[in-house]
């Protein structure tokens, strides 16, 4: 397998509503900061990689085909990538493929979101016949994983109220992100409306705009630039309602982590991996991924976030960037984690940077906890 | 027809939602302009004029900002001729749905041509618009084109 490396990273502001642009313009802006970031021009371009959440999100059909312009396919190779909220991991993911394959020397990447010309929870629950509506959108279908989590493991309630809290102090880092609360903590958590039991309004992520794009290269533009070397990568899929799943700790989940750990010759992940970007689009989540990814034993994922393990300063800090439940602009929630995890391994992650992070994971997941892709990014080649 | 064909269900399923879109800074003047009764374009750094406005320039990349107003009248460029429109036309009666070159611009835009008959319709065939009496700064606040004779 050829070498690939990420060379740079862009990322729009995450906002509510960014109604000062059009879908290409917000694409756009993404786009240019990372061939900033990498010192690359188009023509060192060989395709382009476009991935997004469902397109029922903005209405517009093959969003693709209206971006051709503005995301310089013209041509050029463009493949579209779909898998649900893992789409920005597994975006990167496709994309680094097609240069450790050889196919190509360099690509660009890119994912985004426009929720405010939507509006997701709709149509993620559309009428069906047949089916009662209970328009439980993407919390709604979580929550009852969540209740199972806590009936198995008996942790803490405010287990969950710390996530959110830890998040959105690291999101006060991160000028990009989406939400900035200040004075957060876990009696604003806890005193802010239930919407799903037993998640609560600020355990849940925010709708955001937003687009991230990366640029991947092989050696011959990386080996003389800051780049975070891609070590191991992974996608795994699961049913959406197959009798005998563990939604709780998917087995997809279990074993797309331990393939990346295998490609990265990692045998100890908590002591090998500096920090993680993991897809915590509601609180409870860093716990049961933690332990799904091997970080601990089952059952005591929810002991790191208690003990402050995982907070900035923590030995395995997660979601420096404030993570999903500060911005979430979906498409490109997991590129974020991805480009986020390569930007701690560059030292380019400003105010939210780990100390020395030398090893970073980037991690999404997407559809009913189904679909899984994974990176592990190193500042070294060898 | 089976009887295990017979047997199958169907049930409406119906899907709507407004969307709501956010033009930009390029195509929210344009679209502002037609209200005005003016065409704008964009025109790249060696001077193509891209009508209608382009937000980035498809061959070089280029985003877009520099605007002219190009003449409101224009060329045939191609047509198709709709000879027994359907209820969801925006004409009711025959018509073409066309593509336009303003004079002044490098591209052509879409729209329909009206009040003519498919014989008068050839390539390089000069039109102007009929612009609508109550614009809302949308495609449509020209409501077709007709010959220009």
């Amino acid at each position: 397998m050829i070498p690939a490396a990420v060379i740079g990273v862009g990322q729009t502001n995450y906002k509510a509503k960014r109604r000062d642009v059009s879908i290409a313009g917000l694409v756009r802006e993404a786009i240019d900061k990372a061939l900033l970031a990498s010192d690359v021009e188009w023509d060192a371009i060989d395709a382009v990689i476009l991935g997004k959440a469902p397109d029922m999100f903005e209405g517009v059909m093959m969003p693709e085909l209206y971006l051709a312009d503005a995301i310089g396919a013209v041509g050029k190779p463009v493949i579209r990538v779909h898998t649900a909220g893992s789409v920005g991991g597994s975006t990167a993911i496709i994309a680094a493929s097609h240069v450790c394959s050889g196919k190509f020397d360099t690509v660009l990447t890119v994912t985004f979101e426009k929720q405010s010309e939507s509006n997701a929870t709709w149509a993620l629950s559309p009428r069906y016949p047949y089916s009662p509506h209970i328009n439980a959108g993407a919390g709604g279908y979580f929550a009852p994983f969540i209740r199972e989590y806590i009936r198995r493991h008996n942790p803490p309630e405010n287990i969950g109220w710390k996530v959110a809290v830890k998040d959105r102090i690291n999101a006060l880092k991160n000028p990009l992100a989406h939400l900035q609360i200040l004075g957060i903590d876990e009696k604003m958590v806890s005193d802010s409306p239930m919407l799903w039991e037993p998640l609560r309004y600020l355990e849940s992520c925010p709708s955001s705009d937003g687009a991230c794009a990366m640029v991947i290269a092989n050696k011959n533009l990386s080996n003389s630039r800051n780049a975070a070397w891609i070590k191991g990568m992974a996608v795994r899929s699961e049913g959406t309602l197959s009798a005998g799943r563990d939604e709780v700790n998917p087995q997809g989940g279990i074993d797309c982590a331990k393939d990346i750990y295998n490609q990265a010759g990692i045998t100890n992940p908590r002591n090998e991996i500096d920090c993680a970007e993991i897809y915590v689009p509601f609180s409870w989540y860093e716990p049961m991924w933690l332990e799904n990814l091997g970080f601990t034993d089952i059952g005591e994922g929810w002991k790191l976030t208690n003990e402050g393990l995982t907070e900035l300063e923590g030995d395995l800090p997660i979601n420096m960037s404030g993570g999903v439940l500060s911005s979430n602009p979906i498409g490109a929630s997991g590129m974020i984690r991805f480009g986020e995890a390569a930007l701690q391994v560059m030292g380019l992650a400003e105010d939210h940077q780990v100390k020395n992070a030398k090893v970073a994971m980037g991690h999404a997941y997407g559809g009913a906890a189904q679909f899984f892709s994974m990176w592990i990014v190193s500042s070294t080649k060898d | 027809m089976t009887k295990q064909e017979t047997l199958k269900l169907q049930a409406p399923f119906e899907l709507s939602y407004d969307y709501k879109r956010s033009s930009g800074p390029i195509m929210s003047k344009f679209f502002e302009a037609l209200s005005k009764k003016k065409i704008l374009g964009t025109k790249n750094a060696s001077g193509k004029v891209f009508v209608p406005a382009a937000e980035f320039d498809p061959n070089t990349n280029e985003a877009l900002t520099e605007f002219v107003e190009v003449e409101s009248t224009g060329i045939i460029e191609s047509w198709s001729w709709v000879a027994n429109p359907k209820p969801h036309h925006l004409i009711q009666s025959a018509f073409a749905f066309v593509l336009i070159k303003f004079n002044g611009a490098d591209t052509s835009m879409l729209h329909m041509v009206s009040e003519c008959a498919e014989s008068d319709l050839a390539k390089g065939v000069k039109v102007k618009p009929v612009w609508s009496s109550d614009p809302k700064e949308m495609i449509l606040d020209i409501k077709y084109f007709v010959l220009e004779k």
